[in-house]
């Protein structure tokens, strides 16, 4: 290398130094607002994908709000799934972000990690009973306190559904359902050995089976002081060496240890046991596959040693900085609100994470308990009433902490490499992110 | 003085200035500037901080470079990369010119064939990998007729194997290309003089001699046009592993080719830009090496 060019080599370095130092920066710093005790003023909220569907019912819901506070405009913006996260991540950078937004797991962590979301229970703290408690639980943050930074919106509990005719064809009885992991593995086995290839137990995808399956296996996903994780167990070896096992027996689609889109396409083709989790795919079904959907059953989910699932509620986040503070708070409680959330519930299949919401009859009513969809939502609400927080993902486990943990997984389920050594990387990788995210 | 200056002007370059050209050009400057000057220089500038989504990191220096020299996940990335390189742009500098030489012949119905081999060009690259993963999984076509046939006993792991997967990967990179390159060539082969052909038939060269010792010739710029391009390319493979082998990129990872790793280790909410930037100007180092390279290639042609 010349001389000239080593100078101009140092001056790119130094350049790049400089300009990192002050374009770069994010988040972090944002001011506080405060309460002045006057509703009043303009303020945004975002939601996520819920036009055309549920215009009415969002609108309405605004509506009846403004009728409240006639100070108060709202201005509604939804934004489609696709690309939510990155507009937010965006946004978040201009310090653009509307005044109330509706987060999901991932979006409520990074945003409340960064400083950019107010504390609720600051602002309200006894608004807190109003909610089931694992879900107004959930939006703490590790190392924050007792800040709750988002309130609990519509939830999505998890249900265990099958397919009762693949039941019996493989000789189970579909009135005792698994309730534990290890259970189900072998149930999965028999299925895999008496299906002949015609059809598969469960989706092999390690992505939608962990952290759960650990969690329900009572194997621990972090330490104590939740810096570190330390799932590498006997235990999570053995549930990798299972799955290996199951999967070279045919229990799983060899596809699906790669992917997991195809569920209900699967499902809905009875070429698969136990069938999608959630009980809006079981609407999926009886949309698109009358015949299979007229022999699914429902039960609870497989809840193992913990005995109870965990929640996975959508959020309303308020903004920081907000100029209507008092606006702001107001609107996500009249939002989330006991006859509000019911009311959603009613048009979309989803649940109320408001505890008297949750409460209404309308979840109590399980029919003559022969249409799934009905037992669905019994069944769903009242796994949601005794949901707690140990069964949830932790906001630790980040999708690049699963991805690099399912890596792993998917080598040794593969037969690339033994189950000891998976885990061991596994903890490795997710420690060495966790680190980095924990950087400040 | 405006006066002054426009009396000793020449007639009809009236208010010229020194400036006027780039004026012109200036609309174009800016765009080129703010969406593809800046963003490379940003990315440069990215890849020596220790930057995360939402956090500005800190100058790190080269620690990103040297982190990606040591991450195993890097090497079989670049590996994959240049394997799919190593194999793909041969078959795509051949393949199109051979089947551009086949549907050039004047025969009545052949537009149809021209056509049709261009149809995977203008298809979503979506729906080519949904089409591929229905032929080529498990439960698929080619698995289906294979063992139905009794060929084989159980299916072959076309993408559920990281190395099959890969090369599956290739079979549709290359299916998608030949009718692309394909109409390349037709242009080239437009441009050879038929006196050639002629001559030759004279002195009573066959068909292959012919295509060996006139067409071949002819068309060698394209040809490495064709190569510096496919292999542009082929380095920037994405999708056809994506859809096919999921967003892990095929068991443990294994088929992820550089542009994949970037997208891996820089989007999300964890994502380490910082990191990302650095791979990403590997890449563009690795690309310029291999443009290069067919650059000079083509000189030596042209001498």
């Amino acid at each position: 290398m010349t001389r000239s060019n080593l100078t101009r080599l140092a001056i790119a370095v130094a350049l790049a130094g400089a300009l990192s130092g002050c374009g770069l920066s994010g988040g972090g710093d944002v001011k506080e607002a405060e309460k002045t005790g006057k509703v009043a003023g303009e303020i945004t909220f975002r939601t996520l994908q819920l036009k055309p569907k549920f215009t009415g019912y969002v609108q309405g819901v605004i509506d009846a709000f403004e009728t409240k506070y006639p100070d108060v405009k709202v201005k509604w913006e939804d934004v489609p799934g696709d690309g939510y996260n990155e507009k937010l991540v965006a946004d978040a950078q201009a310090g653009a972000l509307p005044d109330v937004v509706n987060l999901s797991t991932d979006s409520f962590q990074l945003l409340g990690d960064r400083g950019m979301l107010a504390d609720v229970a600051k602002l309200d703290g006894e608004v807190a009973k109003e909610y089931v408690p694992g879900s107004w639980e959930q939006f703490k943050l590790p190392g924050k306190g007792d800040g709750v930074f988002a309130y609990p919106w519509y939830v999505t509990p998890e249900v265990l559904t099958y397919n009762k005719d693949l039941f019996v064809k493989a000789g189970l009885d579909p009135a005792k359902p698994p309730t534990t992991v290890e259970q189900f593995f072998d149930y999965a086995e028999r299925i895999a050995a008496t299906s002949g290839g015609q059809y598969s137990a469960f989706m092999a995808d390690p992505k939608g089976r962990l952290p759960g399956d650990w969690q329900k296996m009572g194997i621990p996903i972090l330490n104590a002081p939740q810096d570190a994780f330390v799932f590498d167990t006997d235990k999570a070896v053995a549930w990798v060496e299972r799955m290996k096992d199951l999967y070279a027996k045919g229990a799983m689609p060899k596809e699906s240890l790669l992917k997991s889109d195809d569920i209900s396409q699967l499902y809905g083709a009875g070429k698969l046991v136990f069938g999608p989790g959630s009980p809006g795919f079981i609407k999926d079904v009886k949309q698109n596959s009358p015949q299979v959907y007229a022999h699914t059953q429902v039960a609870g989910a497989v809840t193992g040693t913990l005995g109870h699932i965990g929640i996975y509620a959508q959020s309303l986040g308020i903004k920081k900085d907000t100029k209507h503070l008092d606006a702001a708070t107001e609107f996500a409680k009249w939002v989330t609100n006991g006859p509000n959330q019911v009311a959603f519930s009613k048009n979309a299949t989803i649940y109320p994470s408001n505890a008297k919401g949750l409460a209404d009859p309308y979840f109590a009513d399980r029919g003559d308990g022969t249409d799934a969809e009905t037992t669905a939502r019994a069944v769903g609400a009242e796994s949601l009433k005794t949901a707690q927080l140990d069964a949830n993902t932790p906001v630790q486990w980040t999708n690049q902490v699963g991805d690099a943990v399912v890596r792993e997984v998917q080598k040794a389920i593969n037969g690339e490499q033994d189950a000891r050594t998976a885990m061991k990387k596994a903890q490795e990788e997710a420690n060495r992110l966790l680190a980095k995210s924990a950087q400040k | 003085m405006t006066a002054k200056r426009d009396a000793g002007a020449e007639p009809g370059l009236i208010h010229r200035r020194w400036w006027t050209p780039y004026l012109f050009l200036a609309p174009g400057l800016v765009m080129v500037v703010l969406f593809s000057l800046w963003p490379f220089v940003n990315t440069v500038i990215l890849s020596f901080t220790d930057a995360q989504i939402l956090r500005g990191g800190g100058f790190v220096g080269f620690d990103n470079y040297s982190r990606a020299f040591a991450d195993p996940d890097f090497w079989v990335a670049t590996g994959n990369s240049v394997l799919y390189l190593v194999v793909v742009v041969p078959c795509l500098v051949f393949l199109p010119l051979a089947l551009a030489v086949l549907v050039q012949a004047k025969i009545p119905g052949i537009g149809f064939f021209r056509s049709a081999f261009y149809t995977p060009v203008i298809a979503s690259a979506v729906v080519v990998g949904l089409i591929w993963q229905w032929v080529l999984r498990s439960d698929g076509l080619v698995n289906t007729v294979f063992q139905k046939t009794g060929f084989l006993s159980g299916p072959i792991p076309f993408l559920t194997d990281s190395a099959m997967l890969l090369f599956s990967a290739m079979i549709v990179t290359v299916w998608k290309g030949l009718g692309y390159y394909m109409v390349f060539y037709l242009a080239a082969l437009g441009n050879v003089s038929t006196s050639l052909y002629e001559a030759a038939a004279i002195d009573g060269a066959g068909p292959v001699r012919r295509f060996f010792s006139i067409t071949v010739p002819q068309v060698k710029p394209m040809m490495l046009l064709v190569g510096t391009l496919s292999a542009i390319s082929a380095l920037r493979v994405f999708t056809e592993i994506y859809i096919l082998g999921g967003e892990s990129g095929g068991p443990g990872g294994g088929a992820r080719t550089l542009p994949f790793l970037i997208r891996q280790v820089g989007l999300g909410f964890s994502g380490e830009t910082g990191y990302a930037a650095a791979i990403s100007i590997l890449l563009f180092l690795l690309t310029l090496v291999f443009s290069l390279l067919g650059r000079r290639l083509s000189k030596g042609d042209e001498n």
